[in-house]
């Protein structure tokens, strides 16, 4: 299932953001196919430019290599970019430094000895790239350049394990609160049953998971047919959206005596006009998520149309969040 | 007509899922959009689709459909028939277009109508 994917060169053809994750989904078997849902999800959320490092220390293309050679030694760093006004030409390694001394041509400028056709990474690509393009390269760190080309940082091993590790001790912390906090209340009662999914943008091969596992719990708990298959269409058209939509967020569910509750939150650029976007047939979707068989403009309205009570909440450039209702034992609303 | 019946009907393959199931087809929808599909209440569907995807099997879970066929041979991914075999939806491939599957299976209800 998993795509090959063509490594950014330098002097190759620009790409853009978009294109290289509608052309490269996340292959989950190459990051650990039974990684933690968090785990994904933080190797989807963070970017290049998130963790790279934005102080760079470069040379110009006609600095010598013994220039070079001092530059790295006092800075303790493995190699050098060959850079002018933003623009990288190269890259000057220590094997470069030693060639250069083993064949006398230290005195030389950076431009003739260093290597000039490169792999880099773009700022705004997720980490998970990152950690792909380590795994198939030997290199140590990778040049990142932004939308216009420009150099704008520095990316090591250590640097995304770093923030990676420091992302994951604040989510452990999250669980941790919400163990000690929440859970107990719904987990111990037997008048509550709650469950969480985490939903990871862009990973259209894993969403539905969360609705197809309501589906399943609704069925094992005797939930009448059609209020677990109008749970189930809401959940599903939810968790898309947060898929396509947002920047990644949860689903839970939440089973009481007479109700069931989805509710759907994300990160993301929230909804300026929610009564638009609640109408049949109003999408921001692109041609990649239709040919996935969503983008229609329907999620929102079908959501809504299937539930008992429907409530969203939005604010540009944060969250969305939608909460749908459903009364246990009740016919299906008229319009069903 | 039931998925065993459905696969004779087209020329098709069952590609996962237990083929079996005595229960008989309610109603074809032929689609390709899942939200869509999503909308429709009618129960025992079968899907007929020409995307190719784990979404289809997601989708036709949800709805509680008999089974997907999709259409034109259209080459069905490992991860689509593992999630077909996960959930329990027969998946079945057949090399027919998706208006000749629908004239057949036309022409199957009204012969079953007809007895």
């Amino acid at each position: 299932m998993a795509e090959e994917y063509t490594p950014t060169i330098l002097q190759g053809q620009q790409t853009n953001d978009d294109e290289i994750l509608a052309n490269t989904p996340l292959d989950t078997k190459a990051l650990g196919g039974d990684s933690s849902v968090i785990i994904m999800e933080l190797l989807q959320r963070f970017k290049v430019r998130d963790v790279m490092k934005r102080q760079i220390i470069s040379v110009a293309r006609n600095t010598s290599l013994r220039e070079a050679q001092r530059l790295m030694r006092e800075n303790r760093i493995s190699g050098l970019p060959v850079c002018e006004d933003g623009r990288l030409y190269g890259i000057v390694s220590v094997n470069d430094i030693i060639n250069a001394l083993d064949n006398g041509w230290i005195e030389d400028t950076c431009e003739s000895h260093m290597a000039s056709n490169l792999v880099v990474l773009e700022a705004g690509m997720p980490i998970s790239f990152a950690l792909r393009y380590f795994n198939n390269y030997t290199y140590g760190r990778f040049p990142v350049l932004d939308a216009d080309r420009k150099l704008v940082g520095i990316v090591s091993q250590r640097d995304v394990m770093r923030a990676l590790l420091y992302e994951l001790s604040v989510e452990i912390r999250k669980l941790e609160r919400k163990t000690s906090n929440n859970v107990p209340e719904h987990a111990t009662s037997e008048r509550y049953f709650r469950r969480e999914w985490a939903v990871v943008h862009n990973d259209l091969s894993r969403a539905g998971h969360a609705a197809n596992d309501i589906k399943g719990i609704l069925r094992e708990r005797k939930v009448d047919r059609s209020v677990a298959r109008r749970v189930a269409v809401a959940a599903y058209e939810l968790e898309i959206n947060i898929c396509i939509h947002s920047h990644g967020g949860v689903l839970v569910m939440l089973i009481s005596d007479d109700t069931v509750t989805i509710t759907a939150k994300d990160r993301g650029p929230g909804i300026s006009d929610i009564e638009w976007a609640c109408r049949d047939g109003t999408s921001t979707a692109n041609d990649w998520i239709r040919s996935m068989g969503f983008g229609a403009g329907m999620g929102l309205s079908n959501s809504k149309r299937v539930s008992d009570a429907f409530d969203i909440q939005s604010e540009i450039g944060k969250f969305t969040k939608v909460t749908c209702t459903f009364k246990l034992n009740k016919p299906a609303p008229s319009d069903q | 007509m039931t998925i065993a019946d459905v696969v004779k009907i087209l020329d098709g393959k069952l590609m996962a899922g237990d083929g079996t199931s005595p229960r008989a087809v309610g109603a074809v929808v032929a689609n390709d959009l899942m939200s869509d599909v999503l909308l429709n209440d009618s129960d025992d569907i079968l899907l007929l689709t020409s995307l190719a995807s784990d979404q289809a099997i997601r989708t036709a879970h949800i709805v509680g459909a008999m089974g997907v066929v999709v259409h034109n041979a259209k080459p069905l991914s490992e991860t689509m028939l593992k999630v077909a075999a996960d959930l329990g939806v027969p998946l079945v491939s057949s090399p027919l277009s998706k208006y000749d599957a629908c004239v057949r299976l036309h022409d199957a209800f009204l012969a079953e109508e007809r007895g």
